[in-house]
């Protein structure tokens, strides 16, 4: 590829370029981290034991609060009341209604809050028939119970019976009962609200710079290269990750957010991970002309083949979720195995991606050195412009790994900082895990656009394509940008060892 | 405040449930042992204070009372509301609620005070260390790149055995220099460490509970049932300080052979048995 913006930009240019995404790129953690508040805030219910009285076969919704309404109910399931009017456990509806009372007022879901998903938690008396070690309370694990993919109504209520059929032997032998928790997860409106902030300003901005790019390239009188077609397709991908779709959500009741979501942010990771593999393999200096995709087919298929494990887990667990909002495919011992099976397979096609992207990395790699004994055979002037070159791939190659790894970084003090609760209100409120989302988010987006930025072609000729039209020449020159990445990933990888 | 009285009869519960294998008799003190400064009284402060925190926030949860404020999470000076940042877990507003409504009795600077407040607080902590964290991952397909965690109330049940573990090994306590309106607590055996925030602290020592003491308002062991095959502190021995006790057998209707399902389909014999009561002279 000859003459990207990258090679004629002037330093200042690039240094102003460079701090200005960097600032940006502080901006959004910052604004995850102040602004916002956490990403989801959980909400814990216990059911009202409402007793019902009519004939069994009637459907009867139980509420658990509220002035005449309010179902007839016990405090526990062991007080006097029951045993004197010999109430079964066939009477007793657990019910739950949220989100719960707060201030003495009625809360009303917000369509802001996107989402709900809860998990049930099972209070099981102590049964000398059944020894436990310690404690008067089994430790019962959860048990998922619901996801909603939008918040569209005010008020869920939920009516939950466990009733005794002794013929079938259903729900006979599993302990007294003595409380059901709903744990109910939501997103936050507030960070809904900064989240859908930052997509709608950045949708606009990575899609004027996409056209900008696509532009230049139409102006070449030669056709794209394949490094510039995969370039407009990230570029594609993450303006589909920024479409602020959420703005619907608050007027239309879209279930099919959650997928949505993930299948977007799935695109988006599949497209970088062929583009890294395609920037790898266009610059190996051997003599091989690629430019065509079918050269990649390998590694593209392992990274097709992992995204589609996924996809097909992904549709076969929030996916039927939107029928069935109370399926998992974890409940059954057959799902849970084809669930696992396609995890593995896709972590497979992850392991063997990563061994093809070292494999390519190393091979531009030796080619390179291999070429670098010819450096200083070179005339002086042609040398300093090489490592011109070189320094400024470094440059976005150091940014490359510095996202990773500030990625990393985050993610890993974002669940320290969630696994430990703290009991008092902090003076000082940073939540490290919207620091998180908004930082990483905004950063892919700081890269796409320093990526399009820096690759796209150049109007400026470049000064030594006037004299040489020698054919080993060009040669040299269409695998200039290689020699230099490469020596860049060296640079890269000693400083991380 | 009736759910503070559905706190009473949630403390008489338990206290009677760890009193009747004892010499203090809850049911006998009509509440003067508040003022006593010794061992007992300071299981009281500590049982009540977590009975408070425990029900409210058990309370809150089930949404049956009105006084539960969202104490919203972000510190935001506008648009701070339940839409913006939720609400925040009942176990804090247990926790608050009980600091402020047990403790704000002991308003004196007297060492008493201190002392009521350390217990008030110890109890307190127990519910909050007894509690477990639970979380839940739900990123990108179900991934834990976003996690949810909360705590799970313990049972009070858990609360109160532990409860009678620190009154076992409560420690007697002497006011230490003043620190800003404030007593160190220093234990009277100089060998032991001092108070940890979790140990109960008694400054007197207990009457023996044998005889009748109006001063606390205790009515003595007499009359109170005992276990006659016990060497333990329930037993006659002990319980009745040496007085003897007198026997007497009595019929009693009671439920026997029961079997139940899940919670409380409950299929009773109803047995005529003859038992014996041993009571104190």
């Amino acid at each position: 590829m000859a003459g990207v913006v990258l090679e004629t930009l002037s330093w200042k240019k690039l240094i102003a370029l460079g701090i200005l995404l960097l600032l940006l790129l502080l901006s959004f953690f910052l604004i995850g981290g102040l602004v916002a508040p956490n990403p989801s805030n959980v909400m814990v219910v216990l059911g009202t034991k409402c007793l019902r009285k009519g004939s069994h076969m009637q459907e009867e919704w139980f509420i658990p609060f509220g002035g005449n309404e309010k179902c007839d109910s016990i405090n526990s399931v062991d007080e006097d009341r029951v045993y004197d009017e010999g109430i079964s456990a066939n009477q007793i509806v657990f019910s739950f209604w949220l989100p719960y009372m707060r201030d003495g007022k009625q809360l009303d879901f917000s369509r802001w809050q996107q989402m709900l998903l809860t998990v049930m938690q099972l209070d099981i008396q102590y049964d000398p028939k059944f020894p436990m070690v310690k404690g008067n309370q089994y430790n019962c694990s959860l048990l998922a119970f619901f996801e909603l993919g939008s918040l569209h109504y005010d008020y869920y209520l939920i009516n939950v019976r466990v009733p005794v059929e002794p013929y079938k032997g259903i729900n006979m032998e599993i302990g007294s009962l003595m409380d059901i928790w709903v744990i109910g997860i939501h997103q936050n409106g507030g960070f809904t609200k900064v989240w859908v902030s930052i997509k709608t300003a950045m949708f606009p901005i990575v899609l004027a710079v996409l056209i900008w790019f696509w532009r230049r390239i139409m102006m070449l009188t030669r056709p794209p290269n394949l490094l510039e077609r995969t370039l407009f397709s990230l570029g594609i991908a993450m303006s589909l990750l920024n479409l602020p779709l959420e703005w619907l959500t608050l007027a239309v009741d879209m279930p099919f957010m959650l997928m949505i979501n993930d299948i977007r942010q799935g695109i988006f990771y599949a497209m970088l991970l062929c583009f890294w593999i395609i920037f790898a393999g266009e610059h190996i200096m051997d003599q091989v002309e690629r430019n065509r995709l079918k050269h990649y087919w390998k590694h593209l298929a392992a990274v097709i083949f992992g995204c589609s494990c996924l996809f097909i887990f992904e549709l076969s667990e929030r996916g039927v979720r939107l029928t069935n909002p109370f399926f998992s495919i974890w409940i059954t011992d057959v799902g849970t195995k084809l669930a696992l099976s396609f995890i593995i397979l896709a972590g497979i096609a992850a392991c063997s991606y990563f061994l093809f992207l070292c494999y390519m990395i190393f091979q531009v790699f030796r080619n390179i050195s291999a070429k670098r004994t010819t450096l200083p055979s070179m005339s002086s002037a042609r040398r300093k412009f090489y490592l011109g070159v070189i320094y400024r791939f470094k440059f976005l190659m150091i940014s490359t790994l510095f996202c990773a790894a500030l990625t990393v970084c985050f993610f890993i003090i974002s669940q320290l900082n969630e696994g430990q609760w703290k009991f008092m209100d902090q003076d000082l409120n940073l939540e490290y895990t919207s620091a998180f989302f908004t930082g990483v988010f905004g950063m892919w987006n700081v890269y796409v656009i320093g990526l399009l930025c820096m690759y796209a072609p150049s109007h400026k000729n470049k000064p030594m394509e006037t004299d040489e039209t020698s054919n080993e020449e060009e040669v040299q020159l269409t695998h200039l940008p290689s020699e230099t990445s490469s020596v860049q990933a060296f640079a890269a990888k000693a400083a991380a060892d | 405040m009736e759910h503070v009285f559905y706190d009473d009869n949630y403390v008489n519960e338990n206290l009677w449930k760890e009193g009747k294998q004892r010499m203090f008799n809850c049911t006998d003190f009509h509440g003067n042992l508040f003022t006593c400064r010794c061992r007992e009284s300071a299981f009281i402060y500590a049982l009540t204070s977590a009975a408070v925190a425990h029900s409210v926030a058990r309370a809150c949860a089930e949404g049956s009372i009105y006084t539960c404020t969202c104490d919203y999470n972000l510190k935001q000076p506008d648009g701070k509301d339940w839409e913006w940042g939720g609400c925040s877990d009942n176990a804090k507003f247990g926790h608050k609620f009980s600091r402020k409504f047990v403790d704000v009795i002991e308003k004196g600077r007297d060492f008493r005070y201190m002392m009521n407040l350390h217990n008030n607080e110890a109890g307190r902590r127990h519910v909050t260390t007894e509690m477990k964290q639970e979380c839940k991952c739900h990123g990108m397909s179900g991934s834990c790149t976003i996690k949810t965690c909360w705590m799970r109330l313990p049972l009070f049940r858990t609360v109160g055995d532990l409860l009678k573990d620190r009154f076992d090994g409560a420690s007697r306590v002497l006011p230490g220099r003043r620190r800003r309106r404030k007593f160190t607590l220093l234990p009277a055996n100089t060998n032991h460490k001092p108070p940890g925030k979790k140990d109960l602290v008694y400054f007197e020592d207990s009457p023996n509970f044998c005889e009748k003491d109006t001063s606390i308002g205790f009515t003595g062991t007499k009359g109170r049932e005992c276990n006659a095959t016990s060497l333990g502190i329930d037993g006659c021995d002990l319980m009745c300080c040496g007085r003897g006790y007198k026997s007497e057998s009595y019929t009693v209707r009671e439920r026997c052979s029961c079997t139940f399902h899940w919670c409380c389909q409950v299929k009773c014999k109803v047995c005529t048995r003859t038992k014996i009561r041993h009571t104190c002279l």
